[in-house]
């Protein structure tokens, strides 16, 4: 919790803030330095530069980490706009594949409708002509039985 | 002082873009509904008939049964090549 509050107001911080605050603990140095110069604020200078100095050093940092973060964000965007494109296609292809599979089942079954039609046109014709041995039927459903057993 | 100062300056700025980026990948796609569906055992004729017409109808819709299920497989090797590519294009 504490580490994701920091981030949200670490990461909301422009950048130039940091090279701002070095710039200016730069100047409080120097100037520390000048006054040092005075014995009077010589107690002073010595207790400026260190802070000045660690000061610089972190807002060094925390501009290196926003410049990493800057690209870093613009990589996330960057992928994040692939992502978008890709799923899109991906999407799509579902769609045209669910739309291929309805269009040639309507196909496939249209067919087995046209050849129903016509089994019964001769139906009479045919089944007078010929009568099926029961073991002719027998051997035909034999056949088609799964051999690797029946469908889960 | 000044050469350390320097020294630190460029050891923070440059240790900070060691930094990794973050990996995002795209998911895996649903399988549309109708290829999850698994190809039905073929028909059998009626043990006690011995009309021809019988066994062709049965026949029939076996073939039929038969195709869709093919173009079924066929859509399969489709969707997986499709989703492969488009999956592999943004890694």
């Amino acid at each position: 919790m504490f580490s994701w509050l920091l981030e949200q107001v670490l990461g909301n911080l422009p950048t130039w803030l940091w090279p701002t605050i070095a710039g200016g603990s730069a100047v409080v140095y120097f100037l520390a330095h000048i006054i040092g110069n005075f014995p009077n604020f010589k107690p002073y200078a010595l207790f400026i530069k260190p802070v000045a100095f660690v000061s610089i050093l972190g807002s060094v940092f925390m501009f290196g980490g926003a410049g990493v973060t800057d690209i870093l964000q613009a990589q996330i965007k960057e992928q994040e706009a692939k992502i978008a494109v890709a799923q899109q296609a991906s999407s799509d292809a579902n769609t045209n594949i669910q739309t291929k599979i309805v269009t040639k089942t309507k196909v496939i079954h249209d067919t087995q409708v046209v050849y129903q039609e016509k089994i019964k046109e001769v139906e009479k014709k045919i089944d007078a002509d010929c009568k099926i041995d029961p073991e002719a039927i027998t051997i035909l459903n034999g056949a088609a039985k799964n051999p690797l057993g029946a469908t889960k | 002082m000044k050469k350390l100062l320097v020294a630190s300056l460029i050891v923070f700025l440059s240790g900070c873009s060691s930094v990794t980026g973050p990996k995002m990948t795209m998911s895996w796609p649903d399988t549309p509904p109708d290829l999850k569906t698994a190809c039905p055992d073929l028909n059998q004729v009626d043990a006690s008939t011995t009309k021809l017409s019988d066994a062709l109808n049965v026949i029939t819709v076996n073939y039929s049964q038969y195709y869709i299920c093919k173009d079924r497989v066929d859509n399969w090797i489709d969707w997986y090549n499709t989703q492969q590519k488009i999956f592999n294009s943004v890694k």
